[in-house]
């Protein structure tokens, strides 16, 4: 798995809430984390930070999830692989307790 | 087949059972319409189950199918309670009201007269049109009746809405009974944000004098029907007393037994998988874990 992801104590909380209900494969959190870690790349921030500008500022946090959209259409041009990379996010936002929008795929 | 003929309508379900699995199911199978009968038999168990004082039945209900209104419409009403992921997937949404103008009163005077005459108020007990008349105006009554005048003298708008609402949580909760007995998943939700109240009512066209109480959502569940288990109660011997507030009712294992047994007291959540359900239901709409 991503250690230097798991450095963020953020990341670290993430892991352990989804697997004390869901215990996923190291695999599964490899591809989650993978995703998580191109998507700061992407906006030049770190995940605790990330978590924190949203849980301070909704404009912040409206601004990472806008960004996440576009992160999600380049990167994974079929429209379900899309939504479910932002979905990984979601899942972190939503385990840091930083409000998100959540929708089903239609 | 008449029902004279056939005791047993439908699916009914036996009562215990029904209980034991009436639980808040929040996944839908969105691709399964509700049968108008099925939904016909909710209303109508409410309509003649629900309990209420002078029988004054404040409760309204607008039934939406979100499969039959304009998407704007649907978007505003899930916009209301703020796209709550089971509210988007339910196929049936039965809105409950309580009409304060149901719980006015002359109402009050008006159903009971109706109780009186149906020999359900018996004069016996000292009720009659106009002891009831009396009460309404601020008479204290007899003895052996209740002392609803000083309730009723004078009623304020406001506890006319306070009744409306209480009677109608009743309601919903029959109805929610209902949905189960007829093999359907349901949870009741707030109709909406209380900012946001003002667009159900406008959506539904709803009289002023209409208090949003519940939606009730229904639908064909997408989860198991146990929901992943009976939820967490509290105690029985925390909430259950004898004769005085210090006095635990002492609880029969025997009867414990009985209603295992019957379905009523069924495995406490989460049940063996239900974590492996839900990740499965939420790959399967498209929702994060």
């Amino acid at each position: 798995m991503d250690t230097e992801l798991q450095q963020h104590a953020t990341v670290r909380h993430w892991i352990s809430t989804v697997d004390e209900m869901f215990h996923l494969s190291d695999d599964e959190w490899s591809e989650r984390l993978g995703v998580l870690r191109d998507f700061c790349a992407t906006t030049t921030t770190d995940p605790d930070r990330m978590i924190a500008d949203s849980r301070a500022n909704r404009d912040a946090k409206n601004e990472y999830m806008r960004r996440l959209k576009s992160f999600a259409r380049e990167r994974y041009p079929a429209p379900r692989a899309a939504h479910d990379a932002e979905n990984v996010v979601r899942s972190f936002f939503i385990h840091n307790g930083a409000r998100v929008f959540v929708r089903p795929y239609e | 087949m008449a029902i004279a003929q056939e005791k047993r309508v439908g699916v009914g379900m036996d009562f215990y059972e029904v209980c034991g699995l009436r639980r808040s199911i929040r996944w839908f199978d969105t691709s399964k319409p509700v049968e108008r009968d099925k939904i016909q038999r909710i209303l109508e168990v409410v309509r003649v189950a629900t309990t209420c004082p002078g029988n004054l039945q404040p409760w309204k209900a607008v039934v939406v199918e979100q499969a039959k209104i304009p998407k704007e419409k649907r978007d505003r009403l899930l916009y209301a309670d703020n796209m709550q992921g089971a509210h988007v997937q339910a196929p049936v949404w039965i809105y409950w009201f309580g009409d304060i103008e149901c719980a006015r009163p002359e109402i009050f005077q008006a159903r009971v007269g109706a109780l009186i005459k149906a020999g359900a108020l018996p004069t016996a007990y000292g009720w009659s049109e106009a002891t009831m008349a009396n009460m309404v105006r601020g008479d204290e009554p007899a003895e052996g009746l209740p002392g609803v005048h000083e309730l009723l003298h004078d009623m304020p708008q406001e506890t006319s809405g306070q009744v409306a609402y209480a009677e109608t949580v009743g309601a919903a909760a029959v109805g929610c009974l209902a949905a189960v007995n007829e093999r359907l998943g349901t949870c009741l939700h707030m109709v909406a944000t209380p900012s946001k109240a003002q667009i159900v009512s406008e959506q539904l066209g709803a009289p002023a004098t209409w208090i949003p109480v519940w939606v009730q959502l229904v639908g064909y569940p997408a989860e198991d029907r146990e929901g992943g288990g009976q939820r967490p109660k509290l105690p029985f011997e925390d909430i259950y007393f004898e004769g005085n507030a210090a006095t635990v009712f002492e609880r029969d294992p025997r009867v414990v037994a009985e209603l295992e047994e019957a379905g009523l007291l069924r495995a406490p959540a989460p049940t063996p998988g239900r974590f492996e359900e839900l990740k499965g239901l939420a790959q399967r709409f498209g929702y994060p874990i």
